[in-house]
């Protein structure tokens, strides 16, 4: 009988290096000869560069080159666009903008890049940025998303005639007629911001430059490095296989190392060629803040139109975005806030107006959500609010407009971020609402506890948040599964991992197709040398489309094993079976061939072979989705306020998910868990502090607060619901992201329930403790 | 390059004498200088509790420190709490319980809980959750470590 | 941000008007003040020491003053650059004589900081440019107590 892989709570492959700090991650490279590199940045936000003199840089002992945009001559160019806006939009305007990588004459946000120095080591490297003098003449900073368009603005890009960066007008149906058959309509305003990713590890760049080889080697803590050995090749003019792009062990990343080019991924790689060396730079936690993209401002004007029995007709929502001062990742994020707005409901007419807006700030690319959380959150927030208006209960509004479990596929025909129709494939949000509901005890909380602890003082409240979420996007990615002589099995693919475990769950996946135990399955991820072809890490797509393409791979293997044992064990392929690395006929186990010996055979070293013939057991595979795959799910919160203090106890915490079969588990509850922990963040702690010129005034970790030990409830309790994805073999959905995605609604919902004897409103995110005090002071 | 110090320091119990500039932070020397690379560097403003060493058995941040301050002294890294062959087993747990999962901050967390747990063997989860609460983590949402920090204790107990 | 206070020194009017006018006083009493040199009628370029929290640092700049309506009110503004950032200021300065002895001044005016000294210091600017401003003024004052004794 096969032994199960797919499924069972296996435990990792890469554990025992990561813990006993085994692990290669980028700033561990140490190469001879290797040079070290410090960045100039600009101080202010928006300013022309008058002069740059570096001669005193230059001159410093260690201090073996400095460069300025003006020392890169026609080598410098500005990054190439990562994503355009979908063609299948009629109604868009895009300008794209993009950044450098060194600033030639115009700052647009404080910390671009001016100058860089390469010495003997970073200390060295520091001293000498320091005495790089800047004269800048301060140009008005633009700052304020609303103020931005008005005409008497400062230009973020004085090329263009106003700050607008782009215009995307999506509509379902006809709101405007919707609106008038409606009982009742209902708007507000919203404002949102989200925050930083903050993963552990800053970002880095290892460049090599063999010039007897000719040959450039680059360690990026990138999740996309195919492209980046694609896109260094062309700025280099080097050909592609000249390159070699290796995403080693990534201490997290969440989406901005998706981000690419950034000056110093275009800076690194020149520098190495120009001078011979070695180039290592890592980014500091400071620089960070400013140099690596986040997520920012949303300002939202939303309108509803229901029945009186909470049926909901339409939905409205123009929303302003803030882009940054460029715009490379195209329309990502307003295209996902504009497909989740409608969040796991039937609403027949739909209409979207946003306009992106250029501010003298970093760029803005997804953060892990990547614009999700703010259409759930628009949604949420009205349904609580229409079901207070209409006097229904909050979870009855929303169970009578979820798109049923038979309707799917459902179409809501507007455009999302992988330029194809928002289909949502699968699904049966009822049930998981439900499902959450029942294992908080939500009915006997309401009816019993809740009026309990209310009539004894205490300020406590529930929420439940359901969600959808779009995953697994294509285009394709793409693996090579091989058995090795020695039996065990080697997996390569170009994409790459940042923790969540792709060297597990990825040989799950082979085992299952080839019966050898996981610990045999050897994971290669992040590699162009090994595998060139797909795209990255992000939007939740690494089990669906990779563990489809390993899937696919893996499957071309045990053909090939099947149709070779047959031949070799004189026997039909029916009746044979893969188990514990060898092939044997089922029901007569002495039969046998190990897998390693078959692969031996697989590949003669004399004799003649038949046409056709594909030496080894090996197998290469791609799989790309026809769009993105539905995950969904629902959570549910019980928190207790101090309406003195301000502070927050969550009490309890489910998440119920719906991420299609689930390969492993307990990689799923850690993916989750970490994805509640940043949408707490994103609820109450975290926010960049902007102030009118730019300035980031908390980039640095004792001022913007990431969540502790202490902040997290004692347990989020994880609940599971399966609808296979009818899109692919595993009927797998991703769920990377779906722990942060519905938090800050669900926060915003158990916070305004807790304060039921305060007449206000929450209308943004993210809150803090301040904020709050103010919200009910003026209340 | 003049002014450099004679620095003499134990590792993980292997002496090792350098002659380092006094500004070199002890996280750069331990990475660099020695190779010891599993200590990590996450802000160099001693919040994220990533570089975490032990310093005389007691943990510290080695990016608020100059390696000079350590003369003469001894430091244990996550290298000297267990190895690829032999698991601490806290390190045993932690893999058992899915305490890791980018493992940029855990040899942190491994430093500051084998000290924590030497002197409190039977912790609660209240216990745990403020002995770490000086570490962060950005992808785990903490509660495997948790986990991972009870069946350590219950394993350590036993042997 | 923000910055008003009042202050009241210990001279008349045309003495307290005639210090804020003397580069020689304004060196000694501004915290911090490494040199102080006039470079015309209204203008004065110098270089400026601080120590906000973790960050130590020099601004070098400019100090000029505007709107000068003798004995009744001024405008100083400073604009600084230096390796932990850049700061940029301008406050109106008004003085009401009370008596031959008390002249009180009202201050009023914005700052903004950028740079190093914005992201890691904000938090502690607030306390800090409230000392650096009275510890100037004591010092001022102290300078015309001197000079009206000497």
């Amino acid at each position: 009988m096969a032994k199960k892989f797919i499924g069972e709570r296996v435990r990792r492959n890469e554990d025992a290096r990561l813990l006993t700090g085994q692990a290669l991650f980028v700033d561990d490279i140490e190469i001879p000869g290797m040079l070290h590199a410090a960045f100039k940045r600009s101080d202010y936000a928006h300013a022309r560069i008058l002069s740059i003199n570096v001669s005193a840089a230059r001159d410093l002992p260690g201090v073996h080159a400095v460069y300025t945009a003006a020392d890169m001559g026609e080598d410098w160019a500005p990054g190439p666009p990562l994503v355009s806006p979908p063609p299948s939009v009629k109604d868009v305007t895009f300008y794209s903008r993009r950044q450098a990588p060194l600033v030639k004459d115009v700052i647009r946000h404080a910390g671009e890049t001016l100058a860089v120095v390469i010495a003997e080591s970073r200390y060295i490297a520091e001293d000498a940025v320091d005495e790089i003098l800047v004269e800048y003449d301060p140009l008005p900073v633009v700052s304020d998303l609303e103020k931005a368009l008005s005409a008497d603005s400062p230009l973020v890009h004085d090329d263009l005639e106003s700050n607008l960066a782009a215009h995307l007008n999506q509509q379902k149906g006809d709101y405007e007629s919707a609106k008038k058959q409606a009982d009742v309509v209902i708007q507000r305003r919203f404002h949102l911001d989200r925050g930083a990713a903050v993963a552990m590890e800053n970002r880095g760049i290892v460049a090599h430059w063999d010039e007897k080889a000719k040959q450039l080697t680059i360690w990026d803590t990138t999740q996309a490095p195919i492209p980046i050995r694609n896109g260094t090749a062309s700025r280099l003019g080097l050909s592609e296989n000249q390159v070699r792009v290796i995403a080693p062990f990534i201490g997290g990343a969440f989406g901005p190392k998706m981000m690419m080019f950034y000056p110093e991924e275009m800076l690194i790689p020149w520098v190495s060629v120009q001078l011979c060396r070695p180039i290592k730079w890592i980014e500091d936690r400071r620089e960070n803040f400013y140099a690596t993209t986040s997520e920012r401002e949303q300002v939202h004007e939303v309108e509803i139109a229901l029945t009186k029995d909470g049926h909901i007709l339409g939905l409205k929502d123009d929303f302003l975005h803030d882009t940054g001062a460029f715009d490379p990742y195209g329309l990502t994020l307003p295209l996902n806030t504009q497909c989740h707005l409608m969040g796991p409901y039937n609403i027949p007419n739909f209409s979207s107006q946003c306009t992106a807006v250029f501010t003298n700030k970093p760029i803005v690319t997804p953060v892990r959500g990547a614009g999700r959380q703010q259409g759930i959150y628009i949604i949420e927030r009205m349904l609580d609010i229409s079901a207070a208006e209409l006097s229904i209960d909050p979870t009855v509004i929303r169970k009578m407009n979820f798109i049923p479990p038979d309707a799917f596929p459902f179409n809501n025909t507007i455009v999302d971020q992988a330029f194809t129709p928002l289909i949502l494939d699968s699904g049966n949000f009822v049930a998981v609402f439900e499902k959450a509901a029942e294992m908080i005890g939500y009915e006997k909380f309401v009816k019993e506890e809740q009026p309990r602890l209310r009539a004894s003082g205490k300020h406590v409240g529930i929420a439940l948040t359901p969600f959808i979420e779009t995953t697994g996007v294509g285009p394709y990615e793409g693996a090579r599964v091989q058995i090795e002589t020695n039996g065990k099995v080697n997996v390569v693919t170009g994409y790459g991992t940042q923790g969540q475990g792709h060297f597990t769950m990825l040989a799950q996946i082979v085992s299952e197709q080839l019966g050898v135990a996981v610990q045999n399955v050897r994971v290669v991820t992040g590699d162009t040398a090994e595998f060139h072809w797909g795209t990255g890490t992000f939007a939740s797509r690494g089990a669906v489309v990779m563990g489809n393409a390993v899937h696919a791979a893996a499957s071309g293997v045990r053909k090939k094993v099947l149709k070779l044992a047959s031949k070799v064990l004189s026997t039909p392929e029916e009746e044979l079976e893969l188990v514990d690395g060898v092939v044997r006929i089922a029901d007569v186990p002495d039969r046998s061939i190990s897998l390693g010996e078959l692969s031996g055979l697989a590949n003669p070293l004399r004799g003649a072979v038949d046409p056709g013939f594909e030496p080894g057991l090996e197998s290469t595979d791609y799989f790309g989705p026809q769009s993105g795959t539905t995950a969904s799910g629902c959570h549910g919160m019980i928190l207790e306020v101090d309406p003195e203090t301000m502070m927050v106890e969550i009490k309890r915490y489910v998440a119920v998910e719906d991420c299609g079969r689930v390969i492993n588990p307990l990689i799923v509850e850690g993916q989750i868990h970490g994805g509640v922990s940043m949408g707490l963040g994103n609820a109450y702690y975290e926010k960049l502090q902007f102030d009118e010129d730019g300035q980031i005034l908390n980039a640095s970790l004792a001022d913007y607060l990431i969540v502790t030990s202490r902040e997290m409830p004692k347990k989020v309790e994880t609940g599971h619901w399966e609808t296979l994805s009818p899109l692919n073999q595993l009927g797998s959905k991703g769920v990377g992201e779906a722990g942060a995605i519905p938090v800050p609604a669900l926060f915003a919902q158990a916070l305004q329930n807790a304060l039921f004897d305060h007449k206000f409103e929450i209308l943004e995110t993210p809150l803090s403790p301040n904020r709050l005090f103010e919200l009910l002071q003026a209340s | 390059m003049d002014n450099l110090f004679n620095l003499s320091i134990t590792v993980n119990g292997v002496l090792y004498e350098r002659q380092v500039e006094p500004r070199l932070l002890l996280s750069d020397f331990l990475r660099h200088d020695l190779g010891l690379t599993g200590t990590h560097v996450g802000c160099e403003h001693g919040v994220c509790g990533a570089c975490t060493i032990q310093f005389d058995s007691q943990p510290a941040r080695s990016c608020l420190m100059f390696a000079v301050m350590a003369h003469g002294h001894r430091i244990t890294t996550v290298e000297g709490l267990g190895t690829l062959e032999k698991l601490h087993p806290l390190q045993e747990a932690f893999k058992e319980e899915h305490g890791l999962q980018c493992g940029f901050c855990t040899p942190g967390f491994l430093t500051t809980l084998t000290s924590f747990l030497e002197e409190n063997p039977d912790p609660t989860e209240e216990e745990i959750r403020e002995a770490v609460s000086g570490n962060l983590c950005r992808c785990t949402g903490y509660q495997h470590i948790i986990g991972s920090v009870k069946l350590a204790a219950e394993k350590m107990r036993t042997n | 941000m923000n910055i008003q206070g009042e202050y009241s020194f210990h001279g008349s009017r045309e003495e307290v008007w005639n210090i804020f006018r003397d580069p020689d006083v304004l060196i000694m009493a501004l915290p911090g003040t490494k040199s102080l040199k006039k470079i015309s009628e209204n203008e004065y370029e110098g270089e400026l020491q601080v120590h906000i929290g973790p960050i130590m640092g020099s601004f070098g700049g400019k100090l000029t003053i505007s709107n000068e309506f003798y004995l009744e009110s001024l405008t100083l503004t400073v604009e600084g650059n230096g390796k932990i950032g850049f700061v940029k200021g301008s406050g109106d300065v008004k003085f009401n004589p009370i008596s031959e002895n008390l002249t009180a001044i009202r201050y009023d005016g914005v700052i903004q900081i950028g740079g190093r000294v914005a992201s890691v210091g904000q938090r502690l600017f607030d306390t800090v440019s409230k000392n650096m401003i009275h510890q100037g003024l004591d010092k001022l004052d102290k300078a015309l107590q001197d000079r009206r004794k000497g």
